[in-house]
């Protein structure tokens, strides 16, 4: 009797690892296909992680979803992704158009917060320290030393979120147009710091206002400088012109005053 | 279950013997007599609702106390790591060398968890931290009435079909390199719902919630969640437990009834016991739900050490 229960009990558990078994295989199969089919378009679409981020291949399995990245960010810009994201539910990304990163954190402390490093911090770290070390060597004896700037300059400017890209089609300084107003109007709910004030922390866009005769605005707002975003000629018109040294933060994408923006960020394809 | 009582139980006690007896009572007026308030329920779910609340609280008006989320959370500074998760994460990572990049702050946080529930022992995550597990509890009620009524039929499975779950979970994992369970996971689910708002993969839970009422009870804690079966595996050796006393059970078998995980409570059958003494295995969520309904008193929390001081 006992030996028959016991054989019973073992068809039972065969039985239902069985299936248990071919139910994983069939999630298994179900994420082989997203992992296809949801990689190649969230990258078409833009779909930028947050600064520091690893290659998209390792971050989809290195991120554990924990969000603490999102909740030191101090202006919001970072979010988690819902199902429509597929494999990438739960993992943070940035929509610049709504609140790009405009680095007034000044410590990259979402990258820093990663406990999985899927948002790689040594990088930022080493470049950090070394731009320290060359400062200390030249500025020993000055009187307002000060090596923190010069720190958060060097760790900021490595940062590669993506490349911004113009659109030449409806950009206003392409077509000669200035700007009068505030660019996203009286709702916008974004902030940056602007680059041109003392201002220590971001203020919102929708109290900024502008006066431009050819508008260059994604210019001046630009929280890297001339070594990322520049006015320059061209036959005669004077427009933006992105260069190297671009992060793709997005503040230009935010700020841009058409409707559709006419800059744009774009992952970097690796 | 697998060769654990090889030993000769007890023989059964006498009559005479049983503590409802000695104070000349009968078993059914002894039952009565010894109602007692649900003193551990309610502190677990207080401090179950507290740490989410602490948990959404703090993300809401940014104070730095319980940040993340329970798949990988930081208080007052100090990382905590989803013991599954990590098991995942590193099985994929030695294998294309991503772990050379994980923190500190990250070993960090897994250990701490490691060393905690080793210390306070079994799943007592399950009971006390998770919040599934109250949906789960809360079901079950429903679930066990539809079941009295004869609406609906019971079905039972192996416990141990979690191991099959847990190693295809981590091979799944490897192959095609992704937390696979992390997006089935309900704890991470939920928890993510609570503090960053809810989101359409709520209808996952809300299939789970209906399976579990009607046709299996418990079915993702007992049989999947490989969650709480690594939570078994940490806290295997712990001297926190549930102690039991053969002299002052009348084998009335209410713990038996209300327990969460009930072939931990193995031995409060009649004859069953092969000791005056038995201690609740990893299984057991320390949730004291048995130590509330036990009208002699025969089963209560026990530091093992300390309890032989005094």
């Amino acid at each position: 009797m006992e030996k028959q229960n016991k054989d019973l009990n073992r068809r039972q558990f065969l039985k239902s690892s069985a299936i248990a078994v071919s139910a994983l295989a069939a999630v298994g199969a179900g994420v082989g296909y997203l992992q296809k089919v949801t990689a190649e378009t969230r990258i078409n679409r833009n779909f930028l992680r947050p600064p520091g981020a690893i290659d998209e291949d390792t971050f989809i399995y290195g991120c554990i979803k924990c969000g603490l990245c999102v909740q030191i960010c101090p202006i919001q810009a970072i979010k988690l992704a819902g199902i429509k994201e597929g494999l990438a539910y739960g993992t943070p990304y940035i929509n610049v158009r709504e609140q790009a990163c405009d680095f007034s954190c000044d410590s990259l402390q979402c990258v820093e917060t990663c406990p999985t490093a899927v948002l790689y911090f040594k990088q930022f770290k080493d470049a950090g320290e070394k731009a320290v070390e060359e400062y200390v060597k030249t500025h020993k004896t000055d009187e307002n030393f000060n090596p923190f700037p010069v720190q958060i300059k060097a760790m900021k400017s490595i940062v590669k979120m993506g490349i911004a890209k113009l659109n030449p089609e409806t950009c206003l300084a392409y077509q000669g147009k200035g700007f009068k107003g505030t660019p996203r109007g009286k709702d916008f709910k974004g902030v940056n710091r602007s680059p041109y004030t003392n201002d220590a922390k971001a203020t919102p866009v929708a109290e900024k206002y502008y006066d431009e005769k050819i508008c260059d605005i994604c210019v001046k707002e630009c929280p890297i400088g001339d070594t990322a975003i520049v006015m320059t000629d061209i036959g005669g018109k004077t427009v933006p012109k992105v260069l190297d040294g671009c992060t793709g933060c997005g503040v230009c994408v935010m700020v841009c005053p058409t409707e559709g923006p006419s800059i744009i960020v774009e992952p970097i394809k690796s | 279950m697998f060769g654990k009582n090889k030993k000769q139980p007890l023989p059964s006690k006498p009559k005479e013997e049983m503590p409802y007896t000695k104070e000349g009572l009968t078993l059914k007026e002894w039952r009565k007599k010894h109602q007692k308030p649900h003193k551990w329920r309610t502190r677990r779910w207080a401090v179950l609702i507290g740490i989410h609340t602490l948990f959404f609280l703090s993300f809401t008006f940014d104070l730095s106390i319980l940040e993340g989320s329970l798949s990988g959370s930081r208080l007052l500074g100090f990382y905590l790591m989803d013991p599954f998760n990590t098991a995942q994460e590193l099985a994929i990572s030695f294998l294309t060398g991503h772990w050379k990049m994980l923190t500190m702050n990250y070993v960090i946080g897994i250990i701490t968890i490691i060393i905690f529930y080793s210390l306070v022992g079994g799943r007592s995550f399950c009971s006390w931290i998770c919040p599934y597990h109250l949906l789960a509890e809360l079901s079950e009620k429903l679930h066990n009435y539809l079941v009295k009524k004869k609406k609906i039929k019971e079905h039972t499975f192996d416990i141990s079909l979690r191991w099959v779950f847990w190693v295809g979970f981590i091979l799944l994992a490897i192959f095609t390199k992704n937390l696979v369970f992390e997006d089935l996971n309900p704890v991470g689910i939920l928890s993510r719902a609570i503090i960053y708002g809810p989101g359409l993969i709520l209808l996952w839970i809300l299939i789970l919630i209906t399976f579990e009422i009607v046709y299996s009870k418990r079915f993702w804690c007992r049989y999947v969640c490989p969650v709480g079966a690594t939570y078994s595996i940490i806290g295997h050796v712990t001297p926190v437990t549930v102690k039991f006393d053969l002299d002052k059970c009348a084998h009335c078998l209410d713990c038996q009834q209300v327990c969460l995980v009930p072939h931990e409570l193995w031995f409060v059958k009649r004859g069953a016991a092969t000791d005056k003494h038995h201690t609740t295995g990893s299984d057991c969520t320390r949730c004291g739900l048995c130590v509330d309904a036990c009208p002699g008193d025969a089963l209560k929390f026990t530091v093992k050490g300390i309890d032989k001081l005094t």
